[in-house]
């Protein structure tokens, strides 16, 4: 109740008004649909109580730094540089609306300038949105996106074609946001080895898009990939989702002929948030630009020839086209994009591929440790991983990974929560963090398991 | 100006970090030579001190609540209590991952099932999600559970959506894509719904209607139950926009207006920072027909067993659920957490005094639209010509808009140059252009959050603007860090990156 500057003074202002009741400005609510009773809710309270309650609920949960951590499935247990939240939050940006007045919101629109800017660099497209949601939501934009740019030439029509190993919950954003465009979806199969069928792939020439993600959700780097855009021509789409934290290492989409490029943005600005607020990046060539969802800052001029920036294309927005939208976005994930921003501009040329080495390095470490662990084997022995890998169990995943909780290790994703089939298999999640003793804590917690199975 | 791609330092001038665990060598065998990147991004190359003056300058560039005074109609900008940030920051949240066991997660749960309760009583729907992360979203949830109810139920040949001429774009985005074909019906000459255009578009094939109560224009609907009453007889369900719920909580709800569907902007009603744009969070509430469609999962509890975990200690065992006919996700997780954790300590601060709120985001508007339209004999003698309102009410409710169309008819003064000049006044301008129904429209929301010292000085400001010299209006701003920005230009030349390190200074 201590954020109304004029309680206490409604007499004042209602007498200016000729008006003696705040009940009167309420008077064209008709009786039949008045709320008669007051809200059943508590007592307000004061921001020490608040803060009292916050921290004793949010005490109360085990989070990924209170010990080692194999759980990442799409986040990283990043480190934030602390000048991010503190620049970020500053009350100029924090408190900000979208840029509508150019004049001024230059601050914003410069920052999301310089974010566009160094997403294209890392992804190698010209072209870059100030965010989406999430990295689903961005994908699942992308295909309608290359849906409305390439159909009309499709010969296979309102058709597209996704990776097996898109995760579920991403293939299910996917299909909430694709069904309504009447869009077919067909599915391209990995290898034992978890590479995509590269020379089935030559199946999707013709459709309006194929989806792909490297690493895909097995943490896999499939090298067929760089020959993908061959397979299916210039006129299909390829759109690839990636890590971006990779990037520093591996060969950016742009590269290897991708036409859109989704991720998420979260391992550069914010910890991993229990999944939101988090930002979906979208990059694409010149060739989508008009079709393409979100808000886009260009370069212009004032009325006195000083540079300046302003939201652009906007006649491709709800707020305008309505109906005919591209898209339904207004809200997106600017703030968190800054945040972005920063921590990409900290990093550097240097420090991203530094940080990409940390994950790698990690990545292989553990892949190292547990392989020779007895009774654990590496679903994809074969094949290059960057951040996650499978390994096989014996017996139940979800019950191994209860008992590595026991020990004090949250020990990855019980796989068989995406897939059934997957039963007996634990996707093991490293990042830049990820050290040699919580390397060896999840190996001795996994020889507890064998044992305990064994026995 | 700070040019961060100016910045083009040594390379040993970064920021610092911790070495790989495995040596170089090591590292790069793990990924084949034919995938690894040529050259790394061309990043800037900046240390840290150079950084934080650079987005500092950045931010001073930059117009906030914290800044001043906001009245972005429709986007209720109201102050963002500080505690909030500080506790997103607690490791309880910020460090924790979607996809932990519930045990380790039994403080979030509580939280989410605690706004899920607090969200359906206020809007009087009986099941909430937090899953959407903005309106949009919240909009697109529950038409595509409202498109799997029909379905469900045979009537999948339902694909008309109806929306009021005076809707936000999102709305009919929204519902396009999710397939539906959009009527939309025009407001009456009040700018309330027009019963008799609105009977004439029902049918079998009517699948759902979206409008917000209060409208655009401020207003609240009268015949808003007779409205649903009448397209629930044809079959189609009701959508409640609530980006304007701010202004009935506590005095009606959705519920009471006979909505099936609702969703709330939790970045506007319950003041998550919406940051240049984003995060927002968008929630919806559904009557119970419409529950088992939600996205999965929901917060669910239950009464604690002695052999569970002590959880949070109120007794409780909090867990997931997932809705029996789930149209899935729509985020790939459980939403903006961190927005719903701020407004969740936003709706604390109020409890059961919310009504409070939206009476004195009421009474704030009402006051400002009283002194904008009743100027003291002596300005009015000089104004060149006063504003009329949007739509004829007695009161408003939230917000209210003003037409200048005989500022422009009588002084070539648009809405855009009024907006434009209000800015040299130290404020943010109103929405402008919107609803589209009323001409030359500036949509104005104070919010709760404002002094009466700042209303009366908005409205003294503002009045002043209507009697400054036209041509000195129209060249406005002249205060700000830019003039007025070309944005023809920019649509025709499409800079959306930088060029090159140092672009050409003018």
């Amino acid at each position: 109740m201590d954020q109304l500057p004029n309680l206490g003074r409604e007499q004042e202002m209602l007498s200016v008004m000729g008006l003696n009741s705040i009940e009167q400005l309420f008077s064209n609510i008709p009786e039949d649909v008045r709320r008669k009773t007051p809200l059943p809710l508590p007592e307000p309270q004061s921001e020490e109580e608040i803060w009292r309650d916050a921290q004793h609920l949010l005490g109360s949960n085990i989070h990924l730094d209170s010990r080692p951590s194999f759980l990442s499935a799409g986040l990283s247990r990043n480190f934030v540089p602390t000048m991010v939240g503190m620049l970020a939050t500053r009350g100029e940006f924090l408190t900000s609306y979208t840029p509508y007045q150019a004049e001024v919101s230059q601050g914003m629109l410069q920052a999301m300038w310089e974010f566009q800017t160094m997403i294209s660099e890392l992804v190698n497209l010209p072209i870059t949105n100030v965010s989406m949601y999430d990295a689903s939501t961005s994908a699942a934009e992308a295909i309608t996106c290359a849906v409305r740019v390439h159909n009309k030439k499709a010969t296979q029509k309102d058709t597209i074609y996704l990776s097996e190993l898109v995760p579920p919950h991403r293939m299910s954003v996917i299909r909430n946001y694709i069904q309504g465009s009447g869009i077919d979806i067909k599915i391209l199969n990995h290898d034992k080895n978890g590479h995509l069928n590269i020379d089935a792939a030559s199946i999707a020439k013709g459709s309006c898009a194929v989806y792909v993600e490297q690493p895909n959700c097995f943490g896999i780097l499939d090298e067929g990939l760089l020959q993908l855009k061959e397979q299916i021509g210039e006129n299909t789409a390829l759109i690839v989702g990636v890590d971006a934290v990779s990037l520093g290492l591996v060969s950016p989409p742009g590269n290897w002929g991708a036409d859109i490029v989704v991720g998420e943005g979260q391992p550069f600005g914010i910890g991993p948030t229990f999944g939101g607020p988090i930002y979906g990046i979208f990059a694409c060539t010149e060739k989508y630009i008009r079709q393409m969802p979100g808000r886009i800052v260009g370069l212009t001029h004032d009325t006195n020839e000083n540079k300046a920036f302003t939201l652009t294309l906007s006649t491709r927005e709800q707020h305008i086209r309505r109906h005919r939208a591209t898209s339904n976005i207004c809200s997106n994930e600017t703030l968190i994009a800054l945040m972005g921003a920063m921590h990409m501009a900290l990093l550097g040329p240097e420090g991203i591929t530094v940080l990409a080495k940390r994950v790698a390095a990690s990545t292989e470490a553990a892949k190292k440790a547990l392989s020779s662990v007895k009774g654990v084997e590496l679903v994809y022995p074969e094949s290059s991983v960057f951040r996650d890998f499978v390994i096989r169990i014996p017996g139940d995943s979800e019950k191994a990974i209860s008992f590595i909780d026991s020990k004090g290790v949250i020990g990855g994703l019980p796989l068989s929560l995406w897939w059934e089939s997957h039963s007996s298999c634990i996707l093991v999640g490293c990042d830049e963090r990820t050290s040699e003793s919580d390397i060896s804590l999840l190996v001795s917690a996994i020889k507890e398991w064998v044992k305990e199975v064994e026995n | 100006m700070s040019d961060i791609f100016s910045f083009n330092g040594s390379p040993n001038a970064g920021w610092s970090q911790p070495k790989p665990i495995l040596s170089d060598s090591e590292v790069m065998a793990t990924i084949p030579s034919s995938m690894l990147r040529d050259s790394p991004p061309a990043w800037p190359r900046a240390s840290e001190p150079e950084l934080v003056r650079h987005y500092t300058w950045l931010s001073k560039r930059n117009f906030g609540i914290d800044t001043g005074f906001y009245p972005l109609g429709s986007c209720t900008m109201k102050h963002n209590p500080r505690v909030n940030e500080r506790i997103v920051n607690l490791p309880g949240i910020d460090r924790m991952h979607p996809l932990q066991p519930e045990h380790q997660i039994q403080g979030i749960l509580s939280i989410f099932y605690e706004m899920q309760e607090m969200l359906a009583i206020c809007s009087g729907m009986d099941q909430v999600t937090l899953q959407p992360v903005a309106g949009a979203q919240g909009e697109f949830t529950a038409m595509r559970c409202i498109q799997e109810y029909h379905r469900e139920r045979g009537e999948g040949h339902r694909n008309k959506v109806i929306v009021p001429d005076s809707a936000h774009g999102t709305n009919p985005a929204s519902a396009s894509m999710c397939g539906y074909d959009i009527i939309e019906i025009p407001s009456g000459v009040d700018g309330r719904i027009d019963l008799d255009a609105l009977q004439s578009v029902l049918g079998n094939d009517t699948a759902a209607m979206m409008i917000t109560n209060p409208s655009t224009l401020g207003v609240f609907e009268p015949d808003i139950a007779k409205a649903s009453e009448m397209v629930h007889s044809a079959g189609g369900q009701m959508y409640y926009d609530g980006a304007n719920f701010n202004a009935i909580i506590g005095k009606t709800d959705p519920g009471l207006m006979g909505f099936d569907a609702v969703h709330y902007n939790l970045h506007k009603t319950f003041s998550q920072p919406h940051g240049g744009g984003g995060p927002g969070s968008g929630p919806i509430g559904v009557k119970e027909h419409l529950s088992r469609y939600l996205p999965s999962p929901l917060a669910s509890r239950r009464e604690r067993t002695k052999d569970d975990p002590i959880g949070v200690g109120d007794g409780y065992w909090y867990s997931w659920i997932t809705p029996e006919m789930t149209i899935g996700k729509v985020q790939q997780w459980h939403g903006n957490a961190g927005a719903v954790i701020r407004c969740w300590a936003f709706y604390r601060r109020y409890g059961r005094e919310l009504e409070r709120m939206s009476e004195h985001a009421v009474l704030n508007a009402n006051y400002l639209r009283f002194k904008i339209m009743n100027p003291d004999d002596e300005i009015l003698e000089k104004i060149h010509a006063m504003p009329s309102d949007g739509a004829p009410t007695d009161f408003v409710m939230h917000e209210f808009t003003l037409s200048m169309i005989d500022m422009k008819d009588k002084v070539g003064v648009t809405g855009k140059d009024i907006a434009k000049r209000l800015l040299d006044y130290g404020v943010m301008a109103p929405t402008l252009y919107f609803p589209m129904i009323v001409p030359e429209c500036l949509m104005i929301e104070p919010t709760e959050t404002e002094s009466k010292e700042v209303l009366d000085k908005f409205a003294k400001d503002f009045l002043n603007v209507l009697t400054e010299d036209p041509e000195i209006i129209k060249g406005a701003p002249y205060t700000t860090d830019v003039s007025r920005v070309d944005e023809v230009w920019a649509a025709r030349n499409l800079i959306v990156r930088h060029p090159g390190h140092g672009i050409e200074e003018n």
